[in-house]
C-alpha cells in the first residue's frame, strides 16, 4: 500500500513539474507546446546516458538534461518569433517525433526501440525502497524550487510582461518592447523544468523506450494544465493531481469491470482525454482553478 | 544509382504524396473555412480505413469501399461539427485546436473500443507488379493514384464549377465576408465538413489497403497532410494537393540519403523552411492587414 | 523637429490603399486627420508605427529615418500610438496595463530579476508613483485594480492613452481617441491633450467627431481615397470643396 502512495506521489510530483512548465508558456505568455513529451524524452535520455555510460554523478547528470533541453528550446524559440499560435503548435509537435525518431533511430546511443534497461536508481548502494524514498524527496524539494522561482517570475515586471504578450503582442511592440527575447526564454525556461523533470522519470522508473515519449503524454499535460487553470502555479498543481487521480482511478475502474480489456482501458483513457478537452475548451477554458478567461478573438 | 531506381523513387514519391493529398485538402478546406487546423483530420482518415473494409469485405468491390467510406467519413465529419466544433468556432484558433485535438482522441477511443488495436488488412489479390526497364509500378498503386485523381476532379470541379463552390472560396478568402452574408455561411459550413469527412474517409481506405486498418493508421498521415498543406499555403486547396505530392517525392528522393526513418522527419524540415521563408505557403499571397 | 513622409505608397493588388502621401508637421504641435470611412486613416497609421511595410516612400521622425525600423524600435524613439479598436491587456488589471508601458524595468530582464532585487524594487516604486498619477490625470483611479478586459469602451481609450504615456514619448498617433468616450467628458479629454502637447508632446489624431477635433487642433490633413486631398487650419480646410465633396459625394 505504502509503495503504491510512493508511486503515486512521484508520478504527480512528476506531472505537476511538467504542468507548471507548459502553464508558463501557454499560461502565462500564450506560446502553444505541443512538444512537451519530446523534452520530456530529451531529459530522460540525458540523464540516463550520462550517469550510465559516462558515470556521471546524478546531481551534475540531472543539470545537464536541463541544459540540453534549454539548449534545444533555444532554436525552437528562434523559429516560435516568427510564427503565428497555430503554426507553432503544428512545429512544436513535429519537433517532438523528430526527437523521438531520433531516439529511436540513433541506435548506437540510445538503444533505438529496445529502450534503456538499468537506469541507475539516486543511490545505487541502497535498497530500492530507500532509493524511491530519496528521489521522492529530492523531487519534492525540486518541485518547492520551482516553484519558488516560477512565482518570483511571475510575479514580477517579467511576469507581468510575459502575459501582456499573451494579451497582445502587437500592443507590446506599440509600447516599445520586442516579444522575441521573453518568448525565447520562456521557451528555454520551461524545456529545462520539463528535462528535468524527464530525468526523474528515468531514475525512477529505470527503464526507459522511445515509446514512453509520444504525443499523447504531452496531451496528458495539457490536459492537466486546463483542468487546473491556467496561469496559475495552483492550478498546475491541482490539474496535475487530477490528471494522476484520472489515470489511476482507470486503472480501478479495471478492477470493478473486469471483463473490459487492457487494449479497450487504453482507449476508454484516450477517449476521456478527448472529452475533458473538448468540454473543457467549451464550457471552462480557463480551468477550475484558472484565473485568466479566454475571450473570443 | 540507376535512372530506374530514380524512376522508382519518384514514383513511390507520387504515390504516398497522393495518399497524402486528400488529407491535406481535407485540412486546407477546413482551414479555409473555419480558421484552424484540424487535428481530428487523422482520426476521420483512420475511420474511413474500418468504414471501407467493412464495405469492401460485404461487397467485394472497391468502389463500394470507396463509396461507403466516403458516407461515413462525410458522417463523422458532420459530426464532429454538430457536436464539437459548431459552439466554439467563433472562439480563438487555439480553442478550435485543442477541440480537435479532443475530438480526435474520442473518435480514436471509439474506434479502439469498438474494433480493437489488432491493425486488419483488406483481403486483396496479391498483384505483382509490372516492370519495364528496372521501373517498377504495382497495379494497386496505380488505382489509387487514379482513385485520388478522381476524388480531387470531383472536389475541384465542386469548388470552381459550382455557386456553392464559390460562394466556400469567396468565404475563404474574406473572413468579412463572411461576418456579413449570414444564412449562406451555415451551408457552405456544413457542405464542407461533410465533404472534407468524405474525402478524409476515401483517403482511410486507401491507406488501408496500401498498408493496415488500425485506430492509429490515420494519424501518420496528420503531420504529413499539416506540412502539405503549409507547404501550399494553408487555406489554399490546389497548394495542399501540389505541396503534398512535392513532398512525397522529397521525401522518397531523401531515403537513399538519410534512411527510413529520418525521411518522414524531411516533410518537418521542408515545413520548417517554408514557413521561415514564405510563411504563407508556395502558392498564396500574403495575406492581409494588422 | 518634424514628423514627415514623403511619397508613402501601399498597394493591396490593384487597390491602392495610400497613394503617394507627402506630409511635414512640427513634433510640437497638434495635428488633426480627417476622411470618410475607407479613406486609409488607420491604414497610414499602420504605416508611421510600422505594423504595415509600405510598397514606397520614406518615413522621418526628428531626423530618424523610420522605413526599415520594426514597430517596436520606431516606438523606442519616442513615437507612440494607440489603436482604432482598443488593444488592451485583458487579463491584467489597469494598473498593471499601465505598468507594462513603463520604459526602464530592470524587473524585465532576468538578470535584474534575480540577481539585483533592490533595484527592482526601487524602479517599481518608481513606477508606481507615475501609475497613480497617470490614473488620477486620466479619472480612472476608480478603476485601478479591475480587469482591463471588462472597462467600457471609453475606458478602454483612456486606458490606451495612459498606457502610452507611461513610455514617456514624444510625439503620439491618437487613433479615434474620443470613440465611445461619454459626451460630456469629451471636452475634458480634450482639455487633458492640450495639458500633454503644453509639457510637449505632439499629437496627429484621427477622428470623426470634426466638431470636436476641429476647437482642438492647430492644422487638419484630409484623407479620401488613399490621398491627401487638403491640408491647413481646420476652418479653412472644412470650407474647400474638395473636402466637402469628399464627405458628402460619396461612401470610400
Amino acid at each position: 500500500m505504502l509503495d503504491y502512495a510512493l508511486t503515486l506521489a512521484v508520478v504527480t510530483l512528476i506531472y505537476v513539474l511538467l504542468a507548471f512548465a507548459l502553464d508558463l508558456q501557454y499560461g502565462f505568455t500564450g506560446m502553444i507546446n505541443f512538444g512537451v513529451a519530446g523534452f520530456f524524452g530529451a531529459g530522460a535520455y540525458t540523464s540516463a546516458l550520462l550517469t550510465m555510460r559516462a558515470g556521471w554523478p546524478a546531481p551534475f547528470a540531472f543539470a545537464a538534461a536541463m541544459v540540453v533541453c534549454g539548449a534545444i528550446a533555444w532554436p525552437l524559440g528562434k523559429i516560435a518569433l516568427r510564427l503565428r499560435d497555430d503554426y507553432l503548435a503544428i512545429v512544436t509537435l513535429g519537433f517532438s517525433e523528430i526527437i523521438r525518431l531520433v531516439l529511436v533511430q540513433e541506435q548506437w546511443l540510445t538503444n533505438g526501440v529496445q529502450g534503456i534497461p538499468g537506469v541507475p536508481r539516486l543511490w545505487p548502494t541502497w535498497t530500492t525502497a530507500h532509493s524511491e524514498l530519496f528521489l521522492l524527496g529530492m523531487l519534492c524539494v525540486a518541485n518547492v524550487a520551482v516553484v519558488l522561482f516560477l512565482r518570483h517570475l511571475t510575479h514580477s515586471p517579467y511576469g507581468r510582461l510575459i502575459q501582456a504578450i499573451r494579451d497582445d503582442e502587437v500592443a507590446v511592440k506599440a509600447l516599445g518592447k520586442n516579444p522575441a527575447r521573453f518568448k525565447t526564454q520562456v521557451l528555454v525556461i520551461g524545456g529545462a523544468i520539463t528535462g528535468l523533470a524527464g530525468a526523474f522519470f528515468a531514475h525512477y522508473m529505470t527503464y526507459i523506450v522511445p515509446d514512453q515519449f509520444v504525443p499523447l503524454i504531452t496531451f496528458y499535460v495539457w490536459m492537466a494544465v486546463i483542468m487546473g487553470g491556467v496561469a496559475r502555479l495552483s492550478g498546475s498543481v491541482a490539474g496535475a493531481a487530477l490528471l494522476v487521480l484520472f489515470l489511476e482511478g482507470s486503472r480501478f475502474l479495471r478492477g470493478v469491470l473486469p471483463w473490459v480489456s487492457d487494449d479497450a482501458m487504453a482507449s476508454v483513457q484516450i477517449g476521456a482525454v478527448g472529452l475533458v478537452l473538448i468540454l473543457f475548451m467549451r464550457w471552462r477554458p480557463e480551468g477550475l482553478f484558472g484565473r485568466a478567461r479566454e475571450g473570443s478573438r | 544509382m540507376t535512372f530506374a531506381d530514380i524512376v522508382n523513387l519518384t514514383l513511390n514519391g507520387l504515390i504516398s504524396g497522393m495518399l497524402v493529398a486528400l488529407p491535406a485538402l481535407a485540412v486546407s478546406l477546413v482551414y479555409g473555412l473555419a480558421r484552424f487546423p484540424n487535428a481530428a483530420t487523422g482520426d476521420v482518415v483512420s475511420t474511413g480505413g474500418y468504414a471501407g473494409l467493412f464495405a469492401y469485405t460485404a461487397s467485394g468491390s472497391l468502389l463500394a469501399a470507396g463509396a461507403g467510406a466516403a458516407a461515413i467519413g462525410a458522417l463523422v465529419g458532420l459530426a464532429s461539427y454538430y457536436l464539437a466544433f459548431r459552439a466554439i468556432l467563433r472562439r480563438s484558433v487555439i480553442t478550435s485546436l485543442l477541440t480537435s485535438i479532443g475530438v480526435g482522441f474520442v473518435i480514436r477511443a471509439l474506434l479502439g473500443v469498438m474494433f480493437g488495436h489488432q491493425p486488419r488488412t483488406f483481403d486483396m489479390p496479391i498483384t505483382r507488379a509490372a516492370r519495364w526497364h528496372g521501373v517498377m509500378l504495382n497495379p494497386t498503386d496505380g488505382q489509387l493514384v487514379l482513385v485520388t485523381l478522381a476524388v480531387l476532379a470531383i472536389v475541384f470541379t465542386l469548388l470552381y464549377g459550382t455557386s456553392m463552390g464559390r460562394k466556400m472560396r469567396a468565404l475563404a478568402d474574406d473572413a468579412d465576408l463572411a461576418r456579413v452574408s449570414g444564412i449562406g455561411v451555415e451551408r457552405s459550413m456544413v457542405t464542407m465538413w461533410a465533404l472534407t469527412g468524405a474525402v478524409c474517409g476515401i483517403a482511410g481506405m486507401m491507406v488501408g489497403v496500401r498498408t493496415v486498418v488500425s485506430p492509429d493508421a490515420g494519424w501518420d498521415t496528420l503531420l504529413p497532410a499539416f506540412a502539405a498543406a503549409v507547404v501550399g499555403g494553408l487555406g489554399n486547396p490546389l497548394g495542399a494537393v501540389v505541396g503534398a505530392i512535392l513532398l512525397g517525392v522529397l521525401q522518397e528522393w531523401s531515403t537513399p540519403l538519410v534512411g527510413f526513418v529520418y525521411k518522414i522527419a524531411l516533410a518537418y524540415v521542408v515545413m520548417l523552411v517554408v514557413l521561415l521563408i514564405r510563411p504563407q505557403g508556395l502558392f498564396n499571397r500574403v495575406q492581409g492587414v494588422r | 523637429m518634424t514628423l514627415s513622409t514623403s511619397g508613402l505608397t501601399l498597394r493591396y493588388g490593384d487597390f491602392t490603399v495610400l497613394d503617394d502621401v507627402s506630409m511635414e508637421m512640427s513634433l510640437a504641435g497638434l495635428h488633426g486627420m480627417i476622411g470618410p470611412n475607407g479613406a486609409g486613416k488607420s491604414t497610414f497609421f499602420a504605416v508611421l508605427s510600422g505594423f504595415i511595410r509600405q510598397n514606397a516612400g520614406r518615413i522621418a521622425f526628428g531626423g530618424t529615418a523610420l522605413e526599415h525600423l520594426s514597430p517596436d524600435e520606431r516606438a523606442r524613439t519616442g513615437f507612440g500610438r494607440t489603436f482604432q479598436i482598443p488593444r488592451e491587456f485583458k487579463h491584467l488589471s489597469v494598473r498593471d496595463n499601465l505598468k507594462v508601458g513603463a520604459r526602464r524595468q530592470p524587473g524585465e530582464s532576468l538578470r535584474h530579476l534575480f540577481c539585483a532585487p533592490a533595484a527592482v524594487r526601487a524602479a517599481e516604486r518608481e513606477i508606481a508613483a507615475r501609475v497613480d498619477a497617470t490614473l488620477a490625470f486620466l479619472k480612472l483611479e476608480r478603476v485601478a485594480d479591475a480587469l482591463a478586459g471588462g472597462l467600457s469602451g471609453g475606458q478602454k481609450k483612456l486606458l490606451e492613452l495612459g498606457r502610452i504615456l507611461m513610455s514617456e514619448p514624444k510625439f503620439i498617433l491618437l487613433d479615434e481617441p474620443y470613440a465611445g468616450v461619454n459626451p460630456v467628458l469629451i471636452e475634458e479629454l480634450s482639455q487633458r491633450i492640450r495639458e500633454l502637447n503644453a509639457q510637449g508632446i505632439g499629437f496627429l489624431i484621427i477622428e470623426h467627431n470634426l466638431e470636436a477635433l476641429n476647437r482642438l487642433v492647430d492644422d487638419l490633413y484630409v484623407l479620401d481615397r488613399g490621398r491627401l486631398i487638403a491640408h491647413g487650419r481646420p476652418d479653412e480646410v472644412l470650407a474647400e470643396e474638395s473636402v466637402r465633396a469628399a464627405y458628402i459625394g460619396g461612401p470610400a
